[in-house]
């Protein structure tokens, strides 16, 4: 059985890989289409016209364009993923630098995604017929229409501005050491044993992580709310109930692996989402990730730099619809066993 | 003392705001060891009574007075607590529909062990030998690896007689099965209804069997209820009321459900329907009364008392006693092809569909029709019976160019269909048409009737006007006995005879020469397929057609068809006159289809119950 | 589906959300009229003026004025007409394109379906956010420009959601009678399938309006929106972000028109989910 998992686990991760040349290609045609010209970009303001075109044939702008994208795929497959214009410096390990930040933000926010999600959604579930029902249910819908730029905007003024509880911009408090390790600050800071970074960076961390969190909760706890709905239709619900079970033994171990399928499969496409979405959550609170550093590579038409960003979010999109995909594969025993 | 008894139940659904009996003043004893059988067609009632026993009625839906004694102790007025108590341990249930009635992500043996747990049983090895008794008792093989395996890797059969395990495993005093072969195939009946007999006997336990079949009732239980539009109208020992039917109903259900052996004679038919809940509100009188052929002024005023007509056998009707004049003619619905010439030949069919093909593994060829040759004359009715998945509706498809054959030819009147140039819709729209299974989904919800009949006079470059189309509704309304004001209505505000009168309707619109059927009449209730075939016969004599007709039943075949096909596992095994073939079947499973109808008359033996009466 | 449509008109949600979308789309329509200054005029005797209602207020400047001296109000109203346009033009833009490729996919199948599925799953694997970035870009700032983005990233939305629902339509039988009784391919789609999808069709127009006013919200906040010169709510953010501590409410009052504009949406989404009896599982952002 555990080879049948693990051989559609391959087959998924072996799918993702045609995918993501192909979007490497979409991507690379999107940028080299654009009215910028790179060699331009990257010389000073006040160079010759003969001078951008020896930059021109040494960047291989006159090559034709599948061939430059055969030679960036090469570069970018050994390592190299050119040099950002604005930031001079080489694109990859800049994003090297940022992304285990955005990743740490990402899966608190994603943590707290789900645990709010399915609370949520059990509530709602259980309010059913009751005069609480309608009054959760647009609650539901007003939370759904916040969106995560909004809400960090909220909470940045509730609990930065207003009451000063808690920090809003960078990742620790100024003043405080960097510990370099991992890249994750959390988990560098008890490495080297720095409480005070530790909880300081908590802190920072907080106000993003619930604003995204908040934000991609209530379409977790609508779609696990309506597939339970469905699920209670099920004859085998009614037989269950038939042979004496209570109502919560039914709901816990009958109802909730079934309805938790494709609940599951809409979570992996707004994880997907989630992670982009902290792009302007990082923006709000200054934080020092991914989604900075491709704001300003946008700002300044840095191309190498908007490619490397904007393939390394599609990766990470791709790895965590192929992890749920898994998931769903594992959880679901008609996929697993036949 | 009695395992269950009824004592004037009255279930309520509340409709438009007035409370409405579901069912009203049923009485009944159910003594330990027995089988009451509840029979009735769809809407009778006979379902909610198993749902009042477990008091899971459907929202609407209430207990408003009577009691219902289990051993004595009174169900309605129990504490829910007590109730559930019971449930799956004193009373257990055996469901409809058993593919769908198993916890899809849990394995057999997790969900036997959850029962068998809540049962009391401590020790996980003690269960797990328990659960491997059970299910071979349930005569399932290698009840170990069973219990590792899911339900959708098991068959139909399979599930149920998981399900009837489990509900046996309590060693319960009262059983309820409610229709539990319906959703299986013909063949899987016998043997699931002997297992159910089987275990009964063997644990001394009182049965509620839920079944619109009256032949079956007859076979398997000791005391029948027949019910009609929520009220008992007859009761008694199961062989007496079958052999003399006291309530006029009884007698006209018997006569509307076509013979397997006696002479061909023409069906019984009751005009209308079941009144619907809605309907019942405004029926004073006795609820048959609308349809009943000897109805008297004071039946529609009062209604009837229930009278003992014999020790133990009761039926409310004031005119019983006429009830045996109630007959049919005897006829012959059957037209002999009179000049036999081959409208339709099938030739070599054949229909392979490729499965599979991931990265792993290379694809694979799976034939669901093997080998298909047969023909059809004009105006002759072919019938084609076999299970689900013998390739009897790929058969159907392939004929109306729904799916392209693999392999074959398709003559009519000596044009090969599967040539592409031939596949022109419009030519084989006017001679070759389908009646689908299932009107709600063969009718498009936002037509009206009028659209929906005359829908071939607008396809292609077609632009008849709305006056023609009118015309034509009102001509073919007429034809399936439909009055012309349903032109206007919407298919949701038809009931299921008359949805698939309607789809009739359409395929005639173009009068075909060829109609393909595909199982038109399996979801009806009994006397609503009566109705049908009975149309059936008489569209055939006044337009003439020809028709392959799709099924399980044989009854209905042998009443309807002059030929019929006998499919197994994608080929044709048998073929020839349906007299012959009834008679004297040469392949063993059309052996096993013929055994496994309870034959008409309740005295005579039906040898799948009879082997396990030991 | 004509009293579908009437019917839905009974649903108290449905007509709040009518009704608020009605006021924001009355200030888009007649901005022009209704705003006290033109939204572009700047005061710089008068910068980061709060409310009328608070102190230092000017009734001159109901809802105060942002870091050049511009009136709020008026930036407001005019921001309601951009949001608007983009609502309405970009997801009537997505919904063609991913209207028409899920009927085709999901009518025909095979090697078309198999063809578009790919196409909508190499687009899906871009986040929105980060696609709408690199196209905006691309494209240049204004507001055509947006709308264009816009509908660029969120036509998958349609084709997917369609898509299995044209899947479920066709499987019904009654498209298969059509074809039998001798309908075109084309007469099938557009008499028989197209009016079933018709409801949820009008529901995802009306979720995708909601996510097309966070999507010009965003950009505009990032910078790369209508352009500096077309007052957008994002862009009143961005601006009031900076001067948060002297003028909250420069802050505020924007978010909460987002919001107000957002839920009104959703709010006739699920008001038209309930009445039109759409089965849609959620499709998120």
């Amino acid at each position: 059985m555990t080879a049948t998992v693990l051989k559609l686990i391959a087959c998924r991760l072996l799918a993702a890989i045609p995918i993501l040349l192909i979007v490497s290609a979409l991507l690379f045609c999107i940028l080299r289409l654009l009215p910028v010209d790179p060699a331009a970009m990257s010389l000073p303001p006040n160079a010759t016209i003969e001078e951008v075109e020896a930059k021109r044939r040494e960047m291989g702008l006159d090559k034709p364009l599948p061939q430059q994208y055969v030679i960036w795929l090469t570069d970018a497959l050994h390592g190299d993923f050119g040099r950002s214009i604005a930031l001079r410096r080489d694109a990859g390990s800049l994003v090297a630098a940022t992304l285990p930040a955005t990743i740490q933000l990402a899966a608190c926010a994603m943590a707290i995604a789900a645990v709010l999600g399915l609370g949520g959604g059990l509530i709602l579930f259980r309010l059913r017929g009751t005069p609480f029902e309608p009054v959760a249910d647009l609650a539901s819908i007003v939370l759904l229409s916040i969106p995560e730029f909004l809400w960090g905007l909220i909470l940045l003024f509730v609990f930065g501005v207003m009451l000063q509880w808690l920090p809003f911009t960078g990742q620790v408090s100024p003043g405080l050491p960097l510990p370099h390790i991992t890249g994750f600050l959390l988990l560098d800071s008890l490495l080297v044993g720095r409480m005070d970074v530790f909880l300081s960076a908590c802190q920072h961390l907080l106000l993003p992580a619930v604003a995204l969190g908040l934000a991609f909760s209530p379409t977790i706890m609508r779609v696990l709310r309506s597939s339970l709905f469905d699920v209670y239709l099920e004859d085998y619900i009614q037989q269950a109930r038939l042979r004496g079970l209570s109502e919560r033994h039914v709901l816990l171990s009958h109802a909730l692996k079934n309805a938790s399928l494709p609940t599951l499969t809409l979570a992996g496409v707004q994880f997907g989402i989630l992670f982009s979405g902290t792009l302007l959550v990082e923006v709000i609170y200054s934080y020092p990730g991914m989604g900075n550093l491709m704001v300003d590579a946008v700002r300044n038409a840095d191309l190498p730099l908007i490619q490397t960003v904007g393939l390394t979010y599609c990766i990470v999109v791709l790895l965590i619809n192929t992890a749920v995909d898994s998931l769903y594969v594992v959880l679901n025993p008609k996929l697993r066993v036949r | 003392m009695l395992a269950l008894q009824a004592k004037d139940l009255v279930v309520g659904a509340r409709i438009d705001g007035a409370m409405v009996p579901a069912i009203r003043a049923l009485s009944f004893d159910l003594p330990p060891g027995k089988i009451l059988g509840l029979v009735g067609e769809s809407g009778a009632g006979k379902s909610m009574v198993g749902r009042a026993i477990a008091q899971l009625l459907p929202a609407g839906f209430e207990i408003t007075s009577g009691s219902l004694l289990f051993e004595g102790e009174d169900l309605v007025r129990m504490a829910p607590s007590a109730r559930r108590a019971l449930l799956g341990r004193a009373i257990a249930f055996i469901p409809q529909a058993p593919m769908t009635s198993l916890n899809p992500v849990r394995t057999i043996g997790a969900q036997f062990d959850e029962h068998l747990a809540r049962l009391g049983e401590r020790s996980r090895s003690a269960r797990r030998d328990r659960a491997v008794a059970m299910l071979t008792t349930a005569r399932l093989p290698r009840a170990g690896e069973l219990l590792t395996q899911y339900p959708h890797q098991l068959s139909g059969g399979m599930c149920q007689r998981v399900l009837i395990a489990l509900a046996f495993s309590s060693n319960p005093r009262l059983v309820i099965a409610d229709e539990p072969t319906t959703a299986l195939d013909v063949t899987m009946h016998p043997p699931i209804l002997a297992l159910i007999a089987d275990m009964q006997r063997r644990h001394g336990t009182a049965v509620i069997f839920i079944t619109h079949d009256l032949r079956l009732a007859a076979q398997l239980c000791d005391q029948v209820t027949v019910m009609y539009a929520g009220r008992a109208v007859e009761s008694g020992p199961a062989r007496a009321v079958l052999s003399t039917p006291a309530h006029p109903y009884t007698r006209c259900l018997q006569l509307a459900n076509p013979s397997m052996r006696a002479e061909r004679r023409s069906l019984y038919v009751m005009p209308d329907q079941m009144p619907s809940l809605r309907q019942l509100r405004h029926l004073p009188g006795c609820h048959f009364a609308p349809r009943c052929p000897l109805v008297a002024q004071e039946c529609r005023r009062d209604e009837p008392p229930n009278m003992a007509i014999a020790a133990d056998h009761h039926v409310a009707c004031i005119r019983a006693a006429a009830t045996r004049t109630i007959a049919t003619t005897a006829g012959d619905s059957v037209a002999a092809g009179a000049a036999w010439r081959p409208l339709l030949q099938v030739e070599g069919l054949q229909k392979r569909y490729d499965v599979g093909g991931g990265l792993f593994a290379g694809a694979r060829s799976i034939a669901a029709v093997k080998q298909a040759t047969f023909s059809i004359a004009e105006n002759e009715f072919v019938a084609l019976v076999g299970e689900s998945g013998s390739g009897k509706s790929t058969i159907a498809k392939m004929l109306v160019g729904l799916e392209q054959p693999s392999a074959g030819k398709i003559l009519l009147d000596g044009e090969d269909l599967t040539v592409a140039s031939l596949r022109c819709r419009a030519r084989n729209a006017a001679s070759l048409q389908m009646v689908f299974q299932d009107p709600q989904s063969a009718l498009n919800p936002r037509r009206r009737v009028a659209s929906i009949v005359t829908q071939a006079m607008e396809a292609g470059s077609r632009h008849a006007n709305w006056d023609e189309r009118l015309a034509r509704t009102r001509e073919l309304l007429a034809e399936v006995g439909l009055s012309t004001d349903f032109a206007a209505r919407l298919p949701g505000q038809l009931s299921g005879g008359q949805r698939q009168r309607i789809n009739i309707a359409r395929a005639l619109c173009t009068l075909p020469k060829i109609l393909v059927a595909d199982e038109i009449v399996s979801g009806l209730d009994v006397s609503i397929q009566a109705q049908l075939l009975n149309l059936l016969a008489r569209l055939r004599a006044e337009l003439g057609f020809a028709m392959l007709f799709i099924s399980h039943d044989l009854s209905v075949v042998r009443h309807l068809c002059s030929r019929v096909l006998v499919m197994y596992g994608g080929e044709i095994v048998e073929e020839g006159a349906v007299e012959k073939v009834f008679a004297d079947p040469q392949h063993a499973h059309t052996r096993e289809l013929l055994s496994s109808v309870p034959p008409d008359e309740p005295e005579a033996a039906w040898p799948p119950l009879q082997g396990n009466a030991s | 589906m004509a009293s579908a449509v009437f019917r839905s008109l009974h649903s108290p949600r449905v007509l709040i959300a009518l009704g608020m979308i009605s006021c924001i789309a009355f200030c888009a329509v007649f901005a022009g009229w209704i705003a006290p200054h033109d939204p572009g005029d700047q005061n710089l005797l008068a910068i980061l003026q709060p409310p009328a209602w608070a102190g230092g207020g000017d009734l001159n400047y109901p809802l105060g004025t942002d870091s050049l001296g511009r009136c709020v109000l008026s930036r407001l109203i005019f921001g309601a007409r951009t949001a608007m346009l983009v609502a309405l033009f970009a997801s009537l833009g997505a919904m063609i394109i991913g209207t028409i490729l899920a009927h085709v996919s999901g009518y025909f199948g095979g090697a078309v379906d198999w063809i578009i599925g790919r196409l909508v799953d190499v687009w899906m694997s871009f986040p929105p956010v980060i696609l709408s970035l690199i196209l905006m870009v691309g494209l240049g700032v204004g507001l055509s420009k947006v709308i264009l983005a816009i509908v660029l990233v969120d036509w998958t939305r349609f084709c997917r959601v369609l898509r299995s629902e044209v899947l479920i339509v066709t499987r019904h039988d009654y498209v298969a009678a059509a074809r039998l009784l001798g309908f075109s391919h084309w007469q099938t789609i557009v008499r028989e399938v197209l009016p079933a999808t018709t409801p949820l069709l009008i529901t995802l127009i009306s979720l995708e309006m909601a996510i097309a006013v966070v999507v010009e919200a965003i950009l505009s906040f990032i910078g790369l929106g209508v352009g500096a010169n077309t007052p957008a709510w994002g862009q009143m953010i961005a601006d009031a972000r900076q001067y948060v501590y002297q003028s909250p409410w420069n802050l505020l009052l924007p978010i909460f028109a987002i919001f107000l504009t957002v839920t009104a949406f959703n709010l006739l989404g699920d008001g038209l989910r309930r009445t039109l009896d759409v089965r849609l599982a959620e499709t998120g952002r």
